[in-house]
């Protein structure tokens, strides 16, 4: 068993749900959470408009203009049986690959047990 | 590669991640979460509170940098001189695969 955690865009939830619906991976946890990379985000567009001279450099936008800001995300929890791993990050990286930085990470934990809390049942049999 | 996963103060949330970015390690997860620990909570007089708010950072790095990871997150979250009960916890999981969406690549 793996626990599959993909980290997504905010505005890519929906379509990753109806793919992965699609793809017969319906049970997902979906958390919202903020997060950075590994590279900076380039705040030099919004600092030019700040100075410019137009606006009021504002807490606003000091805020926004500093190094280790975080952005929102969205985190899905997935757990499935070792076959299934390899389809379902393919998957997700299909509706997600924009190209662009920020477009998402994928982790692969090992999991030990799950129980199906209605019925007792553990193991594979609980997924 | 390991997943660390560290319950810290709200309050030390900005002096850890900054810290850490200057250590060289900005990707970070953050998550609201409340819990409690061993302690059972905590007890204001005469109410008792068992869900109190904490901050979850979780990170994957290579196995060689966790040592430094959890030196700059011990260092910073603990408070005044001598820490405190309710500074936090630090969980290190093994992952065994990581994906880059945007390019697809099999690494961090």
């Amino acid at each position: 068993m793996k626990e599959v955690i993909a980290i997504i865009r905010m505005d890519m939830i929906n379509k990753t749900k109806e793919a992965l619906l699609q793809n017969g991976f319906p049970a997902v946890t979906g958390l919202k959470v903020m997060g950075r990379g590994k590279k900076k985000v380039d705040f030099t567009l919004i600092e030019s408009l700040v100075s410019g001279a137009e606006i009021e450099p504002s807490s606003l936008g000091e805020a926004l203009s500093e190094g280790h800001r975080l952005i929102p995300k969205r985190m899905l929890k997935i757990v499935v049986e070792d076959a299934k791993v390899k389809e379902l990050i393919d998957t997700i990286i299909s509706v997600n690959q924009k190209g662009h930085p920020g477009d998402g990470k994928i982790f692969v934990l090992p999991l030990v047990d799950a129980v199906r809390v209605r019925t007792g049942e553990t193991g594979e049999l609980a997924l | 590669m390991l997943m660390i996963k560290a319950i810290i103060r709200p309050e030390k949330v900005g002096i850890v991640l900054s810290e850490l970015s200057d250590g060289g390690f900005p990707a970070v997860t953050k998550v609201d979460v409340m819990g409690r620990g061993k302690q059972k909570g905590v007890r204001v007089g005469e109410v008792f509170y068992d869900e109190i708010p904490k901050v979850m950072l979780i990170m994957v790095v290579r196995d060689e940098d966790k040592d430094d990871v959890i030196k700059i997150i011990m260092k910073n979250a603990r408070t005044g001189t001598k820490a405190a009960f309710g500074d936090g916890k630090i969980f290190v999981t093994p992952v065994e695969e990581v994906y880059t969406i945007s390019s697809g690549s099999n690494e961090l």
